[in-house]
């Protein structure tokens, strides 16, 4: 049985090495941090220094060669793939910097196919697809295709797709990596939105105006967390 | 003692000329590779024949040699156990004793022409002059026999079925190569070439693509020819050839598939460079 | 949306490609179809042809087909003792000869000649106009050829000049009447057949052999069937050979029909493996092309099997669809190719080479559905092994 003490994600001294022909690359080295319910993380660097793959240790998608991490006091390297994937479904939502948005599904159907493959009834993801769209302010773009969307319209249904099964964590990859500046602005209050109603968020960036939204900030750099600070 | 020796070294030596001279008298036969395996009959064995099934008229017969049958595809299964006789022999062995020296019949008479381009003419001569007989030229013959005419149509249908799935097929894996530079032609077409070029270029890919198939598909079909004919071989235990690459055959393959590859990439190809080109290099 | 769903829009997001797909399928699922007919058919028509006569076995004087080996002596005194055997229903005595019909040309119609002789059966022809011969009556029986080329009718006179095996001169014609037009069973489209009773066919090769058959045709009594008939006949007269229709169509089949059998599983296998490989090299680009959305929905929480499934439908879809079209077309296909094949001369014009057969149906959709399964290996074992963070990475990078 777990056993947890509020927090969603406690991760100590995970690593992840990856072995390669011309020798083994360490990508995230012994980092150590906790994600509480609420929290809007930032996790910033340069390129190459570990933060997409920290992130998706912390989401589960990649498991830690080293180190412990825990999901609400589950240790995630004890699950089977089986019980990773319904995590990933009911608990983490993710955002990526590509949207990767089904170009055949129009943008409902891309917020319905989550709860659908959560065995959520019929009418009731009707309704939560409905109440997402509205709130991410595309009510009536359902039913459009990826195609006929913006960049930034794009992000905004990947982001109601992340948050349909009202997962506690939502998990966001340069979200703003493609779009311009005042879209990216666009997609910052929505995420800020998504946080202050209780999903905890952390995104990786390496926009400092992005970071800066953030109540703490992590910097890291050649795998490690450099230094972390808080916004005022 | 040595007296006795001597006479009876003498004695076998008679009674082997003897027998080495009864065997010289016999009658010689050829039999067919089949018969020789079945019977486990080998060359010089004296074999009796009968022409009845109750045994009566029995003749013997020496083995002189052992054939391979002329493959025939009307025959194809059946196992040839043949024996070929002189033709008086043979008569003698199926004449009725009550039937008159003389009054014996052939079915077939075989002619080799001292010019075999006189063939025509001469079927027609032989047949002018001896109503009731028929003369066909050999040459040919297999061509203008139905079966082998009906069969070749056959062949033909299936040909051109697998030429119209392989047709779609093609087309479909062009597309999706063509598709697959979507983004890259989007690009070229952004930045100014003209649509005829870049599908000059694409028809090259797709022509040089088609000629290293054709290559491919010879060389692969060779292989199978010699597989195919092995086994259908042993199978059947025939000297028959089933599958045979002629140069004709390759010339006509290969006439049909550069085409083909290379209308399909055009088509394809075609399809694509009429959209936008922003389109195109938008993911 | 459950993972038929999700294959189905897969689909159509590229219709040009799944449309392909299926063609494809459909082309290759015709021929295969029709193979599957093949490798049948013949035989099956060949032993509803033989049933339709009527009789089930047929008496010979060695093991070679009627017409090929010796004649039977003493025909008409066995066929009588034959049909007083309590498990034989009838039975008749047949000879084959050639004939020419002086009429309609100056050489006349080079036709096959018949003679059957037997009390209380059926002759092996159906009466079309006029009317049956009767034995021991210098009558004759045409078919539908015949009497197109020789203008002849029923009730026309006619000098028929016989050409019977083993006759070693030359016969004078005989005068026949033209009693009806039959058709008989085993003639081909164009074949030219004549029918007299086996008195008459003797006096037509000479009248030297009248007491002969090439063929002995017996009808089994119903309550005895064939294989009870066959011992019987084989215990009354053991010099002679007994077939019933089954094993004469097991030597057909061991013979000439051999060959469109080896074709049939020939082009069974090579269609097989065009519809694996053609369907795997679709399932597999498409899915080499959207790996990044499969990754996404891997990270969002589908599970392997999920993704699997979603691959499976696609490759059941396009097998499914091009295969319910392959019926049409393959019929309309083997209506083609059997129309070709009927062209072999000596082929009866009842037989077919192509006939539905409901387990030609059935393996059809086990070889299609297994194509669909193997087919699907390859693509199936990229998503089921698809690394989704570097995936991810990759479409970034990409």
């Amino acid at each position: 049985m777990s056993t947890t003490n509020g927090h969603i994600v406690e991760a100590r001294n995970i690593s992840r090495i990856f072995p390669m022909p011309a020798g083994p690359v360490t990508a995230v080295a012994d980092v150590s941090l906790e994600i509480l319910p609420g929290d809007h993380i930032a996790i910033r660097g340069p390129s190459g220094c570990g933060k997409s793959t920290l992130l998706h240790m912390l989401g589960c998608v990649e498991a830690p060669t080293a180190g412990t991490l825990l999901f609400r006091g589950d240790d995630v390297t004890q699950l089977s793939d089986r019980q990773r994937s319904l995590l990933r479904l009911r608990q983490i939502g993710f955002v990526f910097q590509r949207f990767f948005l089904l170009p055949m599904l129009t943008a409902a159907e891309n917020i319905e196919l989550p709860q659908s493959e959560a065995n959520v009834p019929k009418a009731e993801r009707r309704q939560r697809t409905h109440e997402l769209l509205e709130y991410v302010g595309l009510a009536a773009r359902a039913a459009h295709r990826p195609s006929e969307l913006s960049g930034g319209e794009m992000q905004r249904v990947a982001i109601a797709r992340a948050v349909a099964n009202k997962p506690g964590l939502l998990l966001a990859d340069e979200p703003t990596g493609e779009l311009d500046r005042a879209t990216g602005e666009q997609i910052a209050s929505l995420l800020d939105r998504v946080n202050a109603d209780g999903t905890a968020l952390v995104i990786v960036t390496h926009d400092p105006a992005l970071a800066e939204r953030s109540t703490k900030i992590l910097s890291m750099r050649d795998g490690r967390i450099e230094s972390e600070s808080t916004s005022a | 003692m040595w007296v006795r020796c001597l006479l009876a070294l003498i004695g076998a030596a008679l009674i082997a000329s003897a027998t080495v001279q009864a065997d010289d008298t016999l009658p010689s036969v050829l039999i067919s590779r089949q018969l020789s395996e079945g019977e486990r009959l080998s060359v010089g064995d004296v074999i009796r024949l009968s022409a009845s099934e109750d045994g009566s008229n029995v003749q013997q017969f020496r083995i002189a040699g052992i054939y391979e049958p002329t493959p025939d595809p009307a025959r194809l299964g059946a196992v040839i156990r043949e024996v070929q006789l002189h033709l008086p022999d043979l008569l003698s062995l199926t004449r009725e004793p009550s039937a008159p020296s003389g009054s014996e019949y052939v079915q077939t008479i075989n002619v080799a022409l001292v010019d075999p381009n006189d063939a025509d003419a001469f079927s027609r001569d032989v047949r002018a002059r001896m109503p009731g007989i028929d003369a066909q030229p050999a040459t040919g013959a297999a061509e203008s026999t139905g079966p082998f005419i009906v069969l070749r149509r056959f062949h033909l249908a299936i040909a051109i079925v697998t030429i119209v799935a392989s047709t779609v097929f093609l087309l479909a894996l062009t597309i999706m190569l063509v598709d697959e530079r979507r983004a890259a032609v989007g690009v070229l077409r952004l930045i100014g070439l003209p649509i005829h070029r870049i599908l000059l270029q694409l028809f090259l890919e797709g022509l040089l693509i088609a000629v290293v198939g054709s290559a491919f598909g010879l060389a692969l079909s060779l292989l199978s020819e010699g597989i195919i004919n092995r086994f259908f071989q042993w199978r059947y235990d025939t000297a028959l050839v089933f599958v045979r690459v002629t140069p004709q055959v390759a010339a006509v393959c290969v006439a049909i598939a550069i085409p083909l590859g290379v209308s399909a990439t055009v088509v394809a190809s075609w399809a694509l460079l009429r959209r936008n080109g922003l389109r195109l290099a938008r993911r | 949306m459950n993972a038929m769903g999700f294959a189905w829009r897969s689909l159509v997001r590229q219709p040009a490609r799944a449309s392909l797909g299926v063609l494809g399928v459909a082309a290759v699922g015709a021929l295969l179809f029709d193979m599957l007919l093949l490798s049948q058919g013949l035989v099956i028509s060949m032993r509803d042809l033989l049933e339709r006569t009527g009789f089930d076995l047929r008496v010979t004087a060695t093991d070679a087909l009627p017409g090929q080996g010796p004649l039977i002596p003493n025909a008409v005194e066995r066929t009588q003792a034959i049909s007083q055997l309590s498990s034989v229903r009838s039975a008749i005595a047949l000879r084959f000869a050639n004939a020419f019909v002086l009429a309609g040309g100056p050489r006349g119609v080079y036709t096959t000649f018949q003679g059957v002789a037997g009390t209380g059966a059926a002759h092996p022809w159906t009466i079309l106009r006029g009317r049956d011969v009767t034995a021991g009556r210098p009558e004759i029986v045409i078919n539908e050829n015949t009497a197109t080329r020789t203008r002849l009718a029923a009730g026309s006179r006619v000098m028929l000049r016989a050409s019977c095996a083993g006759q070693k001169q030359a016969l004078p014609p005989v005068p026949f009447i033209v009693s009806g037009i039959a058709q008989f069973p085993f003639d081909s489209p164009s074949g030219t057949t004549i029918a007299t009773s086996l008195q008459m066919l003797a006096t037509a090769c000479g009248g030297n052999e009248t007491n002969e058959a090439d063929v002995i045709m017996v009808a089994s009594q119903e309550r005895a069937g064939p294989a009870v008939a066959v011992s019987d006949v084989a215990a009354l007269l053991p010099d002679l050979h007994v077939l019933s229709n089954a094993e004469a169509v097991n030597r057909f089949e061991r013979g000439g029909f051999t060959y469109f059998r080896q074709i049939s599983t020939v082009l069974t296998a090579v269609t097989l493996s065009f519809a694996v490989l053609l369907i795997t090299v679709l399932l597999t680009v498409s899915i080499n092309q959207r790996l990044g959305e499969i990754a996404a929905l891997r990270a969002l929480g589908f599970s392997r099997w999920r993704v699997v499934a979603d691959v499976f439908c696609e490759s059941v879809l396009i097998v499914g669809g091009g295969g319910l079209l392959s019926l049409p077309v393959g019929a309309l296909l083997a209506i083609g190719l059997d129309h070709i094949l009927k062209r072999i001369p000596g082929i009866p014009a009842d037989v077919h080479f192509f006939v539905f057969q409901p387990s030609a149906l059935q393996v059809h959709l086990a070889l299609l559905s297994a194509t669909a399964i193997v087919a699907a290996l390859y693509p199936i074992r990229i998503v089921a092994r698809l690394p989704i963070a570097a995936t991810l990475r990759d479409e970034v990078v990409g």
